[in-house]
């Protein structure tokens, strides 16, 4: 969305009312019965004038800008305890994600829209130059080549015809190397016949955190390109 | 990808982390001594996995894990609430990437009273933002001994090599 069309939408009030995706219940959100079921289920209520209930009523009584400026959109963790509990279905996690899509996008709080950012323009979230991604991986697998019982275990980056596709999050190649193995230790074992894509290699998508549909359906379209590419079989989705 | 790419599924299969395990460990393709992992455990269920999986598809993974547990580890517990009712780690929705630290401690709260109550030496989860949440809380809740593991770290650590 462009900054004119953020501003636009956002002058107005109960925009978020009719534009949060009545899911996973056709329930429209004026049905709330104002019980505060949802409040005494949340562990974040009462945090800085945080709570669910009073997120249903500032879309309902059209405070949109308000919530939109706010920090309490940020503060959900979109855990859906309250949806889950709603005795009426009230779709209360898009109301808060459509709230957070709205929020001008540099000024998204810390590292969401910046990590969106980063991997739409180099295939991850850290920017980890392609060369660099390949000297961990293969440093890695080398390492547990070491280990009893997995001598002969080698990464194939872009192998076509793989059997099933491996995406990693960031995190694994960044601070928690030792993580990388665990699922690679079962894959050998199993004789799954694997590969991860050598670019676009990412596995985490944060546009579904930022609220960004744009960004989420190109990150998920690159996990069908490799699909498609490579020619494999079975995709597994991201951890 | 149901919504923008549904004509992926004619092309190609898609299987979620408990699809992968659950079928090595069924069809034997590994094999796995659950006395490799003898502490006491408890196995924490993700949001996303669990209830809203359960909310936006029509299922919830809360059966395979509990299978799998019931695999790869000789002692372990469920937290009370789980399953659809539990409580979220305090790190979902992209929180973790928020500078709201003092925020999502008083959060995990709720987290860490249940694993006490449970009185367990390990959590077991298949969600990276959980495993980086209640690694950080564990700190912060004076339960630095705490061990934070994957799902498929437990299924790793119990596999059985044969030389």
């Amino acid at each position: 969305m462009s900054q004119a069309e953020v501003e636009a939408t956002t002058k107005d009030e109960f925009v978020i009312k009719e534009k949060a995706p009545l899911r996973p219940v056709q329930s429209p959100t004026d049905l709330c019965l104002g019980c505060g079921t949802c409040s005494a289920g949340c562990p974040m209520t009462g945090v800085e004038g945080f709570d669910p209930r009073r997120i249903v009523r500032m879309v309902l009584t059209g405070l949109d800008r308000e919530l939109i400026d706010s920090k309490l959109p940020w503060l959900c963790t979109m855990c859906a305890k309250c949806e889950y509990a709603c005795p009426m279905g009230i779709n209360i996690v898009n109301l808060v994600r459509t709230a957070r899509s709205m929020v001008e996008r540099s000024r998204v709080p810390g590292q969401i829209h910046k990590g969106v950012e980063m991997a739409l323009k180099t295939g991850n979230n850290l920017g980890l130059p392609t060369e660099d991604f390949v000297f961990i991986v293969e440093d890695v697998a080398e390492e547990m080549a070491e280990e009893e019982g997995f001598s002969d275990f080698r990464i194939q980056l872009d192998k076509k015809g793989a059997g099933l596709l491996h995406t990693l999050h960031n995190k694994l190649v960044n601070t928690q190397n030792e993580d990388l193995v665990h699922w690679w230790k079962i894959f050998h074992l199993a004789g799954e016949d694997f590969t991860i894509p050598r670019e676009n290699w990412e596995g985490v998508n944060w546009g579904l955190f930022s609220g960004d549909n744009e960004a989420m359906k190109t990150l998920v379209g690159r996990i069908v390109e490799h699909m498609d590419r490579l020619e494999i079989k079975n995709l597994m989705y991201p951890e | 990808m149901q919504t923008w790419f549904p004509d992926f599924f004619d092309r190609h299969g898609a299987l979620t982390v408990f699809d992968l395990l659950k079928d090595y460990l069924e069809s034997g393709r590994i094999k796995v001594d659950r006395s490799k992992n003898p502490q006491k455990a408890a196995y924490h269920d993700p949001c996303n996995y669990g209830r809203k999986s359960l909310e936006l598809f029509g299922k919830g993974y809360f059966d395979e894990p509990r299978w799998i547990m019931d695999q790869c580890m000789s002692n372990w517990v469920d937290l009370f609430p789980c399953r659809g009712n539990q409580y979220c780690c305090g790190g979902g929705g992209g929180t973790l990437l928020t500078p709201y630290k003092q925020e999502r401690i008083h959060y995990s709260r709720k987290k860490f009273e249940q694993i006490r109550r449970a009185g367990v030496e390990m959590i077991v989860v298949p969600c990276h933002s959980c495993h980086g949440q209640l690694r950080a809380m564990a700190k912060e809740f004076d339960m630095p001994d705490l061990e934070v593991k994957y799902l498929w770290q437990v299924v790793a650590e119990a596999l059985v090599i044969e030389t």
